[in-house]
């Protein structure tokens, strides 16, 4: 009876102790909870501050090109606020114009895996490829970006990339893909006079010169005064040897625009080439008198440049040459021309012969000479017809 | 005070929680702590050629060193080796006044630039949690003793956001063995101390990791070039240890004082010379070589002078863990080794990040022991699975290099140089247990079948020669169980049968034996579990699993003993 007194009270006992006990186990748990909750609080905040400060400051090193002081701060601020995708990319591109490009191209390759589809990343990482010699890669990031998402106005940041891409393609000698990339974005592109003349300024250099005659066309219908798209015009209507409208539209671009001397001196030769050239289209008298007014000048040119050459030295071409000055076709009469279109034709050949061999051995013409050259590469690329 | 019978088992899973949720508490205060005092310390942004660098890891040296003498004494070291000496020796006992100063002084080093990690301290914070509350309740020694290992792993889970890996890491290093009774304890804990410590950091695993992809089996082989280069470092950094420690250790009481401001100032050296990055846990680092920040030699110099850093703040006696200065070399030469493999073999996949999460694993391995938990720890850290391949074959290559250069473990080698022999949890794992089959002996006895009748039995006894009465006789019973009888033994049951029956042609020996058989012995038991029925047999049978009473040998009590003392 005494013992299971004694067994009971004891048992109370040591419930009331383990009570007590987890219930002082529970207080300092709360306790301690409120107090871990608010500092932890404090120092959340106080870790916010500091990204944010050390951010400012990263800006602010980036905005006056100190990338390498902004990439510390940067890395700072990620420090304290880990992850932070506005920081992080800030710190990729920092390292980007820090010119530390393995680190950067590292850093953009990490983010392109949390984003594989942002835009921005990727034209970055085109950048870096590009900066690394890497074509390949730099071609690859360059679509992903165009096809990747971006902030904003998406369809005019895909149509600079794919312009930039087209740059790049140049650059890299690849005037085909160049092509394609333009044709892509003057296809999709709304009327722009001035993105119409960047496109056939960049055909032009794309080597697809009627292309872009076509786009510097466009942008004319929407601006025909534009004094540089006529002058662009103009100068490539020049080199694709239309000379009329060369003429005619760097003519408008000094009317447009006067003063610029370049754009005056291709003007004044393309208006010499229309009083130079033997056209088939002008009648006869007219022709066979440009015929001999252009044999006289490749005659004069001849004659310096046989006289300054040895004549031990002399090639087997020239010698022909020298030959065919003494022949027929360098002393047929205007009648004789204007009777025998064939004379005509071997008169001109004579001259364009003359043009192209003394620049061989004489160096380049000037004047009318050079005129008359580049009629006779006219000639040679059209097959022999004006 | 007499206690009820099975308290102790009805309060323990409520403990335990108790036991997570406070020591989360306190390891989220610790972290807290160390980043304020860095940050109040050393400023917002490190960097080189900042007179502090110098300055203040050294004058926390002088603190530390004065409050370790007088008012902490038992806060030197990492956390571990005394929670296991408190497990192993004290019955569970750390003190209050050595989790405060683990706190304190521990987060003062770290935050101070010393190179130490919080990972250990926690640890044995979460264990002295633990042991104040059981002495509170007035537990057992033998709840005390598990209690501690409680605390750690819900201490170590908190401060690792990685319960899956504090669970194995104190299994494997404080327990050394599963063990049922405290494998809940320890879920419960590890669980609540990772949900406050998530509720506070969140869900994100530690490292921000990079996709892993391992697309090219090839690639397998920089990984096991990795491993070689883990196992190499981490018996440099066991071997810088080993001798700096004792070293510093043996000096006069004086010098002592001095050694943490010695080795502060010279961490603040390096620090202040260009690698401001070895100063503190340095996960902010481990982040950026993880996303291919640094370029592989300077990864390679980061490694080295991390561990000349931690050597020196180790050996000193400034309070610190091993944890963080570990992964951080780790995370160096993985990421390395990756920069390596993408500057000179380009068109291999792994990314940098994936190389440093691997060389994490690569010297937790090697240089704490702790194989199992290494992999583990890598896939929780990361959050990612994928990389479970490298880090297997990383870690076993390092672990081997290791094991064979250094046969014991660092963390042995430091409990034997402070004067304590702890059960090494690394020898119990490769200790091999003896079977049966070890001490299995070809069947010499005369084998008897239990259908013969005691007669015929009788008379094929005879054909074996001469027989003393107390050798055993095997029988084989119809039921195809054996039994163990003597000569003695057998002559008894003869001539009782004569005497019941007149004609003891008629009865069968096993129908004379009985239902009473040798145990159920085969080759693959441990060879303890045939001792308690040598009191019963002088010779038990051993038989194959699978064709029920084929014979394999038998054992006797001396096969058993001689086998143990060849062991």
């Amino acid at each position: 009876m005494a013992d299971s007194f004694t067994k009971s009270s004891t048992t109370r006992k040591l419930i009331v102790r383990d009570s007590i006990t987890f219930l002082s186990l529970a207080t300092i748990t709360i306790v301690l909870f409120v107090v871990t909750l608010f500092l932890f609080r404090s120092f959340q905040e106080h870790r916010a501050e500091l990204a944010v400060r050390w951010s400012d400051r990263g800006l602010t090193a980036l905005r006056q090109n100190r990338p390498e002081q902004a990439i510390t701060c940067y890395r700072t601020a990620l420090s304290y606020a880990p992850g932070e995708w506005n920081y992080e990319l800030s710190l990729a591109e920092a390292l980007a114009r820090a010119n530390r490009t393995e680190e950067a191209y590292n850093y953009f390759i990490g983010l392109r895996e949390i984003r594989p589809g942002d835009g921005f990343i990727n034209l970055q990482l085109a950048h870096l490829a590009a900066s690394k010699q890497d074509v390949q890669a730099a071609v690859n990031f360059y679509r992903a970006s165009i096809y990747g998402d971006w902030e904003g106005d998406g369809a005019k940041r895909r149509r600079e990339v794919r312009l930039e891409l087209a740059r790049y393609l140049i650059e890299q000698k690849r005037p085909e893909m160049a092509k394609t990339e333009l044709l892509v974005v003057g296809g999709n592109a709304p009327d722009d006079p001035n993105l119409d003349a960047t496109l056939g300024h960049m055909l032009e250099q794309a080597a697809a010169p009627s292309e872009a005659m076509d786009f510097f066309q466009r942008a004319l219908t929407v601006q025909p005064d534009n004094p540089v798209v006529l002058s662009q015009a103009g100068r490539l209507a020049y080199r694709l040897g239309d000379y009329k409208a060369a003429v005619s539209l760097l003519e408008r671009s000094a009317e447009a625009r006067s003063g610029d001397e370049k754009n005056a001196g291709i003007l004044a030769k393309a208006r010499r080439i229309l009083q130079l050239i033997p056209s088939e289209l002008l009648p006869s008298h007219e022709r066979v008198d440009r015929i001999l007014t252009d044999r006289t000048i490749a005659k004069a040119r001849w004659n310096t440049c046989s006289s300054s050459t040895h004549a031990g030295a002399s090639q087997s071409s020239l010698q022909t040459l020298a030959a065919r000055w003494m022949g027929p076709d360098a002393t047929t009469s205007r009648s004789a021309l204007l009777h025998d279109s064939d004379k005509q034709r071997s008169a001109l050949q004579l001259i364009y012969d003359t043009e192209i061999q003394t620049r061989q051995f004489c160096g380049a013409p000037t004047g009318d000479d050079e005129l008359l050259l580049r009629l006779a590469q006219d000639n040679a690329a059209k097959g022999g017809s004006h | 005070m007499p206690s009820i019978p099975g308290r102790e088992e009805r309060i323990l899973l409520l403990l335990s929680i108790f036991i997570g949720v406070i020591s989360g508490l306190l390891v989220v205060s610790f972290r807290m702590a160390i980043e304020w005092l860095n940050v109040l310390l050393l400023g917002s942004s490190l960097g080189p050629r900042q007179l502090r660098l110098l300055i203040v890891p050294t004058m926390v040296g002088l603190v530390v060193a004065a409050l370790t003498r007088f008012a902490f004494p038992e806060v030197r070291g990492s956390g571990i080796n005394q929670t296991k000496a408190a497990m192993y020796i004290h019955n569970g006992y750390i003190s209050f006044r050595t989790v405060c100063g683990k706190f304190l002084l521990s987060a003062l080093a770290i935050g101070g630039g010393h190179s130490l990690g919080p990972e250990d301290p926690s640890l044995q914070i979460g264990a002295g949690v633990a042991s104040a509350i059981s002495r509170r309740l007035q537990l057992s020694k033998a709840r005390m003793r598990i209690f501690a290992p409680v605390g750690a792993a819900a201490g170590l889970a908190a401060a690792f956001n990685a319960p899956i890996s504090a669970i194995l890491f104190v299994i494997e290093e404080v327990i050394g063995q599963w063990s049922a009774d405290v494998l809940g304890s320890i879920v419960l804990a590890t669980i609540a101390s990772v949900v406050v410590a998530r509720w506070f950091w969140g869900a994100e695993p530690m490292f921000r990791v990079p996709a892993v992809n391992l697309r090219d089996p090839r690639e397998l082989l920089a990984y096991a070039v990795l491993g070689i280069f883990g196992g190499v470092a981490s018996l440099a950094f066991s071997k810088s240890l080993e001798y700096l420690r004792p070293k510093l250790k043996s000096a006069s009481a004086s010098w002592q004082m001095l050694q943490p401001a010695v080795a502060g100032f010279l961490v603040g050296c390096i620090g202040y010379f260009g690698l401001p990055q070895v100063m503190g846990a340095g996960y902010d680092v481990i982040d950026q070589a993880m996303h291919a920040q640094f370029a592989w030699k300077m990864l390679m110099v980061l490694a080295i002078f991390k561990i000349i850093a931690t050597t020196l703040s180790f050996s000193s006696g400034t309070p610190g863990g091993m944890f963080a200065p570990t992964l951080f070399i780790g995370a160096m030469l993985g990421a390395s080794v990756g920069s390596f493999e993408k500057l000179f073999f380009p068109h291999l996949t792994g990314s940098v990040g994936s190389y440093a999460l691997v060389g994490m694993g690569v010297l937790f391995a090697a240089f704490l022991r702790a194989p199992f938990t290494s992999v583990f720890m890598v896939m929780e850290v990361s959050g990612n699975y994928s990389i479970v391949v490298p880090v297997i074959l990383a870690n076993a290559i390092a672990y081997l290099i290791s094991r064979s250069l250094q046969p014991v473990p660092i963390f042995e080698v430091l409990t034997h140089e402070d004067g304590l022999y702890l059960p090494s949890m690394e020898e119990q794992r490769e200790e091999r247990d003896l079977h049966l089959e070890d001490a299995l002996k070809p069947i010499v006895a005369p084998v008897l079948q239990g259908s013969e009748t005691i007669s015929n039995a009788m008379r094929s006894l005879v054909d074996y020669g001469e027989i003393q009465s107390s050798s055993p006789i095997l029988i084989h019973c119809r039921d195809g169980l054996w039994y163990t009888a003597t000569k003695e033994e057998l002559d008894r049951l003869s001539s009782e049968a004569s005497a019941d029956h007149g004609n003891f042609r008629d009865v069968s020996l096993d129908e004379k034996l009985g239902a009473e058989r040798t145990p159920l012995l085969f080759p693959d038991l441990p060879l303890s579990s045939a001792l308690p029925h040598f009191r019963r047999w002088r010779l038990l049978p051993v038989t194959h699993r699978a064709l029920r009473g084929a014979l394999e040998g038998a054992v006797t009590l001396q096969d058993v003993l001689q086998r143990y003392q060849q062991h």
